[in-house]
């Protein structure tokens, strides 16, 4: 598995983990997980800190767009990709 | 417009504390140059993870600047959430309130800024930083009076823990003076602003609950549930950890110490769970 996916896998691990939707156990790695209401806003503080354990850097919200959360891929290619 | 007879006549009262105390941040409190090295900054048994089995193999040097790193903790918690508070006070300056409500809010949103100058001097003075939080607010929409519920509602919750926190450290002779004192003070103010939170969020509720759909009414006991815990999980900070020197393994040693202080959370929030119980806020028990 390449370090791309198996990062990929690591947040699906953690959003199925945490969310309390039942529509957890169908996302992929495109699925719209804020707009489908799989993982909610107070749940993002708790990703951001999972996040700076995955990749030992520290995030700075304010720093962060719009969007940054809105999928595995989009959250993968900003905390990772730096995009 | 958002009164009732009862809130104007508490509102009156409250504000007619609030210029009998009404303090100087600036004199109210002497700032040592240096803290007591040998006192500590946070109560003992109250420290995150003083319930796991690192805590008990730490020398007394470590927990003493552990504890430090606690305290600095605790009041850049209070700086997020008063600042989120102020934020939301001000928006509803003058607007839907009565003129006594108005009056408070003013009073409100003077001690708020207060207790930050103490908790902004304590951090970056002894320890040189304030911890950033790292919450993030998405727009989203509301049914009537939901959003103003849900601001009070998230204070109290906020307001609660806390104070819980200041009457018992000040109370707690192992503490530096100076840390006792500023716990001390916020304790003052704080059973005000609770006061106001608790009548406003019944008020709200009453006036507006019986309008909203059982979805909207269900989200509600769920969201306040969840924050609860969220607000939990900020006083289990991995920083803290780094900074004292205790641990390369700071996250898991949150989890750990966030598993081993499950009792401690319902402890300290127990008259509040009770108190939105009771008010049917929620249904169920958050998971602390």
């Amino acid at each position: 598995m390449s370090r791309e996916s198996e990062l990929k896998e690591k947040l699906k691990e953690w959003i199925i983990k945490n969310s309390r939707s039942e529509k957890v156990n169908e996302i992929n790695n495109a699925t719209k997980i804020l707009e489908e209401k799989i993982v909610t806003s107070l749940q993002i503080m708790e990703l951001i800190v999972y996040l700076e354990q995955l990749t030992g850097r520290p995030v700075n919200p304010d720093q962060l767009k719009p969007g940054a959360f809105s999928s595995i891929e989009h959250i993968y290619d900003v905390f990772y990709e730096g995009k | 417009m958002i009164y009732s007879d009862r809130l104007n006549l508490v509102s009156e009262k409250l504000s007619a504390t609030s210029v009998k105390k009404y303090n100087n941040p600036y004199t109210t409190i002497e700032w040592p140059e240096q803290l007591d090295d040998k006192a500590l900054c946070f109560s003992k048994d109250m420290i995150s993870i003083s319930r796991t089995p690192l805590f008990q193999d730490l020398t007394e040097e470590q927990v003493l600047k552990l504890a430090l790193y606690e305290a600095v903790n605790f009041f850049s918690l209070n700086i997020s959430g008063e600042r989120e508070l102020i934020a939301g006070l001000s928006k509803r300056l003058y607007k839907n309130y009565s003129p006594e409500m108005t009056e408070y809010i003013h009073h409100f949103l003077d001690e708020e800024n207060k207790h930050m100058v103490w908790f902004g001097t304590f951090s970056e003075k002894y320890a040189g930083k304030v911890y950033q939080d790292k919450k993030i607010v998405f727009p989203r929409s509301y049914e009537e009076g939901e959003e103003d519920f849900l601001f009070f509602t998230k204070i109290v919750i906020f307001e609660e823990i806390v104070d819980r926190y200041n009457y018992l450290m000040a109370g707690d002779e192992s503490l530096d003076p100076l840390v006792r004192q500023i716990h001390h003070q916020h304790h003052v103010d704080e059973s005000r602003h609770l006061a106001f939170g608790r009548e406003i969020v019944c008020h709200l509720y009453k006036e507006f609950s019986p309008r909203w759909s059982e979805e909207t009414r269900d989200g509600i006991s769920d969201y306040i549930k969840n924050y609860m815990v969220s607000t939990w999980k900020e006083y289990f900070n991995p920083d803290v950890y780094v900074d004292a020197g205790i641990t390369d393994e700071a996250y898991e040693l949150r989890e750990l110490a966030w598993n081993s202080m499950s009792g401690f959370r319902k402890e300290i929030s127990h008259k509040c769970v009770e108190f939105f119980q009771k008010k049917e806020f929620i249904k169920g028990e958050p998971e602390l």
